[in-house]
């Protein structure tokens, strides 16, 4: 038996292993060791954020479940006297993806997907915000990250709702790879992550991939500097993806759900990740006020040779556990192992009996006889809590001066500009349809949507926010605007904003400017959701994004909203419809430029303050757009972010199919106050822009004006391929060019590697 | 009676459900049926879809491994009886790689395959129409179709370009296997309307007999109204919004093939 040394591969600082040998009055034995390290993990325990979540608001009248176990719960409504309800969960997989890109992000879908799958949903869609560096070394990142989303994501047969990327070289050392899942549920039929009351004596089913050494001390690993001498050996700390099995073992579980609720059977399931079957079983009875007896002799693995230690904490893809009575468990053992034929899908997996549910709060594991964790499960599982000193930022508060723009100059450079350019050929990789529900592909509009109940309108909506242009300048106001825009695309294609998820990247928590910028984030979050009244339903928080010279990325709180619809015949996305429509502002324009990519492309200094985003005043934009959906007032709207209103109306008119169809803008309209041409074109202050037929305008302006919100008529859908802004003309084909080409490299090598 | 269809999922099929829904809303009673089953039972069936997905994770090539399941050995048999067979995506590489499609080769060998698209094989989904390139009595299958009809649907593959010998290319633009081709909105034959290098500009085929039809885009996955946001034909009401459109057309006429 392969020895693992337990004193140099444990990441736990001296005062906590002096904490566990005091309370534990003993040595740990290896295995013990081990265990603490993944429960005490950043990425497990939250020690150092989980007060500061608090602040973020988690209830709401849709809310089913909030956050607490692998998925959040928000309801989407009723259908043939049933309730259906959405599952959902954002992660973060950036450390393993800056290792080993492909693999990283594979296992990133893989990871989340089992996450929304043992709440007994069934899979929906996906999204991926994205977040990439500019040096060579990023390139190749980011086209391993995409392959690796592309191969797994449309393997496993769930469409790509909507993702977004943005590419800076502050994240050359530390790519940021986040992942949205959704899923679908009978409100009446959800699973929870815990074992049911009345269950001692319960089997401890373990389901899935063999245990191998894929894995081994990647909850600790992920809450670790990067550094590039350790390169090499943290690439066994990455799992190894198995979208194949993966496919069967979601179908198979389906099966089970199926069978369960036949026989009115309630049952525990959980996603094994962090802390692998012993960090799974023990929340798993923890959580329903239990202990465990689990022999770590019947996982089943790939070598007889692997260490108590990796069996019980390593990570191994493609695995989740059952807690059910005994009497099902032959059951569940003929559909994973006979039906759906596991050990035929991949080498050794199968459904396989590990322990069972005991009532003393302990947790113990056994191997060859010898008794290798027995501890307090409270103590293992209750994880520590720190107080990190922390320094809130003062980012620029003073605005740019009213400026002159010019239009021809400057409209090419923003829309070819990364950040802003079409990504087609990096979306067009993800599958946008696969289940054949899907209303608006990604691509298509501010948000995705599908119709996931077969027969019905109910629509789900899916959109992003999240600016790293913003987080570096201003945490706090970054976090805001990650909010209101990812509420604004929801609303924008016809969906109302019912529940938030946040994945709160960040560099690391024992440096306190670094920490300070989280915290900042966090209040910024808090007050946005508060404000709009839709809560955070789940979450996850990726600290230590820090290079080795200890630089951190920007500050990277990224927002997903949930929207339903009640009739997707009333949305839409925001390409022109008819010429002849009107097309309205709505939401003033300001002179705040700071971080702004027009700012960028002039060569102005980016770091004035951020437009100040209200989010009462957001809130009352997003009423406006969604009433005027319901009566059918609007033919389309498009929320304004990244370059501005002038890139909006672009954006409207790129959509059309052939750009047949143009639009004439007077620059006039675009300005009120003392605001200039550069922040009323180019200004990233949100907003909608909506499309209106001419005979229900004037319904559409008494709305706006009974509703209190700002709006201008700005002017008209033209039936020519010109957009027409003020003084200047362009040809919207060359246009389009400008915004499609700049990506269309993105698997060409680097220049430098050519 | 409803004609009874059997789509058969294969370890890594991913696209049953539209499917199955395609076939039942064209008037069809679809069965899921695991590849595992191949008796008498999987036998009775009046016809056959294999249906897209990544079956046994695409080892070898896409189809390769399924194309030598039990499982295809009811397809061939159904075939042989002349039984109409739809492949989609994953199901027409299954076909071209069993031989089955375009059939022409001595002891059902495979002269043509779905190669790795053009630009480094990479999997794209992108919005696509084809249009019919063989006049409708042609197939069974297609026969409810108006001539040239155009079809909308997606592409969703890594391998759907046509790849065979240049005598082969010839065999199947000349015999009546080219069944539809990739156009664009409105039907024009265009080179920059193939989403994937396709020889041919091939998006389906036919075998010899023309109860057998490969198709590589997934019509089923742009069947209904809702999916249509861009065009004349978005739905303005809910009820509007259920209704079959686009790709379903054909699925009406493998439905029709029944009928006959």
């Amino acid at each position: 038996m392969l020895e693992v040394d337990a004193g140099s591969q444990i990441a736990l600082s001296r005062e906590e292993r002096e904490r566990v040998v005091r309370t534990l009055g003993r040595e740990p034995t290896a295995v013990e060791w081990f265990a603490f390290d993944a429960q005490w993990s950043e990425h497990c325990s939250y020690k150092s954020s989980r007060s500061f979540l608090r602040r973020l608001p988690t209830t709401g009248k849709h809310v089913v479940l909030g956050p607490g176990e692998d998925s959040g719960i928000v309801r989407l409504g009723a259908f043939k006297g049933e309730t259906y309800a959405i599952v959902v969960a954002h992660e973060s997989h950036n450390h393993p993806s800056q290792v080993v890109p492909f693999e990283g992000a594979a296992t990133g879908i893989g990871g989340i997907v089992r996450d929304v799958l043992c709440m007994g949903a069934r899979l929906i869609g996906l999204a991926d915000p994205l977040r990439f560096g500019t040096s060579t070394y990023s390139h190749y990142v980011a086209q391993g990250v995409v392959d690796g989303i592309a191969a797994y994501g449309n393997a496993i047969g769930i469409p790509n709702l909507c993702g977004d990327v943005f590419f800076d070289p502050r994240f050359d050392d530390n790519v940021l790879v986040n992942v949205v899942a959704l899923g679908i549920v009978k409100e009446n039929e959800i699973i929870h992550s815990k074992a049911p009351s009345g269950s001692v004596g319960w089997d401890i089913v373990l389901v899935g991939k063999a245990t191998d050494r894929s894995g081994f001390g990647g909850a600790s690993f992920s809450s670790l500097q990067l550094d590039a001498a350790d390169a090499e050996a943290n690439k066994g700390a990455v799992q190894v993806p198995d979208a194949f099995l993966k496919s069967v073992l979601m179908r198979a579980s389906y099966r089970v759900f199926d069978v369960l609720r036949s026989e009115k059977i309630t049952a525990g399931f959980k996603d094994l990740g962090a802390g692998g079957v012993m960090g799974c079983t023990a929340e798993l009875v923890a959580s329903g006020g239990f202990g465990a007896e689990i022999a770590l002799d019947k996982v089943h693995v790939t070598d007889s040779d692997l260490p108590a230690a990796v069996i019980a904490v390593g990570e191994t893809q493609e695995r989740l556990c059952w807690v059910v009575p005994p009497q099902f468990t032959p059951k569940l053992l003929r559909i994973y192992n006979e039906e759906f034929n596991l050990p035929g899908v991949a080498r050794g997996a199968q459904a396989t009996p590990i322990g069972k549910v005991i009532a003393e709060r302990r947790y113990v594991a056994t191997y060859r006889g010898e008794r290798v964790m027995d501890l307090d499960i409270g103590f293992l599982t209750g994880g520590i809590k720190y107080e990190r000193p922390y320094e809130v930022p003062t980012p620029p508060r003073a605005h740019a001066p009213a400026r002159d723009a010019d239009l021809s100059a400057v409209l090419p450079r923003v829309l070819g500009h990364r950040d802003v350019c079409s990504r087609a050929p990096i979306f067009e990789r993800y599958d946008a349809v696969v289940r054949g529900t899907t209303v608006i592909p990604r691509g298509y509009a501010d948000a995705g949507m599908i119709a996931p109940v077969p027969d019905s309108v109910l629509g789900v909506a899916l959109g992003l926010g999240g600016n790293p242009r913003y987080g570096a300048l201003d945490p706090e106001r970054a976090a805001v605007q990650a909010v209101l825009e990812a509420c604004r695309n929801v609303a924008a294609v016809g969906a109302t904003p019912v529940a938030l998820t946040d994945c709160l990247n960040f560099g690391d928590a024992d440096d306190a400017l670094q920490f300070g910028e989280f915290v900042a984030a966090v209040d910024g979050l808090a007050a946005a959701a508060t404000a709009l009244d839709v809560p955070f339903i789940s979450g996850n928080v990726s600290l230590y994004n820090t290079s080795a010279n200890g630089k951190a990325v920007p500050a990277s709180p990224i927002v997903s909203c949930i929207g339903t619809v009640a009739d997707i015949s009333k949305t839409a996305t925001h390409a022109l419809k008819s010429a002849g429509s009107a097309l309205y502002l709505i939401g003033a324009r300001s002179n705040a430029t700071g971080g702004s990519v027009a700012a960028a492309v002039s060569g102005f200094s980016e770091s004035s303050a951020l437009p100040v985003d209200d989010a009462l005043v957001a809130r009352a934009q997003i009423g406006l757009v969604l009433d005027a959906y319901a009566r059918d007032l609007i033919s389309g709207a498009h929320d304004i972010s990244d370059g501005g209103l002038a890139t909006a109306l672009c954006e409207m008119a790129f959509a059309v199919p052939d750009r047949k169809l143009g639009v004439c803008v007077s620059a006039s309209s675009t300005r009120a106050g003392d605001v200039g041409a550069f922040g009323a074109w180019f200004g990233e202050l949100g907003g909608f822009v909506v499309e209106v037929a001419p005979a229900q305008r004037a319904a559409f302006e008494a709305l706006a004006r009974e509703r209190n919100v700002w709006f201008a008529h700005l002017g008209e859908v033209t039936g020519e391929p010109a957009l027409v802004l003020g003084e200047a003309r362009f040809d919207a084909r060359a246009l389009y060019e400008a915004w499609d080409a700049p990506l269309r490299g993105f698997y060409d090598p680097p220049e430098d590697d050519r | 009676m409803k004609p009874k269809i059997a789509v058969y999922v294969f370890p890594g099929t991913n696209s049953e459900d539209e499917t199955k829904r395609a076939l039942d809303d064209a008037g069809l009673e679809a069965q899921l049926v695991p590849s595992s089953e191949t008796g008498a039972a999987a036998r009775g069936f009046d016809g056959y879809v294999l249906p897209g997905g990544f079956a046994y994770e695409d080892r070898i090539r896409a189809g390769a491994v399924a194309a030598h399941d039990r499982a295809m050995d009811v397809v061939i048999e159904a075939a042989e009886r002349g039984k109409p067979v739809l492949g989609l995506c994953n199901g027409a590489q299954m076909l071209l790689e069993a031989g089955l499609v375009p059939g022409t080769g001595p002891m059902r060998r495979p002269t043509a395959a779905f190669a790795p698209n053009a630009h480094g094989g990479r999997f794209r989904s992108v919005h696509v129409h084809v249009k019919l390139a063989v006049t409708p009595s042609r197939s069974s299958l297609l026969a409810n179709l108006p001539e040239g009809a155009v079809i909308s649907a997606w592409a969703a593959h890594a391998e759907g370009r046509l790849a065979a010998s240049l005598d082969e290319l010839a065999r199947i633009e000349r015999g009546g296997h080219l069944a539809f081709v990739y156009c664009n909105a409105d039907g024009e034959v265009r080179a920059d309307a193939i989403p994937n290098g396709s020889a041919l500009g091939a998006a389906g085929l036919l075998n010899v007999e023309g109860n057998v039809l490969a198709i590589m885009p997934h019509p089923e996955r742009d069947a209904w109204a809702f999916m249509h946001r861009e065009s004349a034909t978005r739905a303005r009401t809910a009820a509007d919004a259920l209704k079959t459109a686009g790709g379903f057309a054909l699925f009406a006429s493998f439905a029709r093939a029944f009928v006959a």
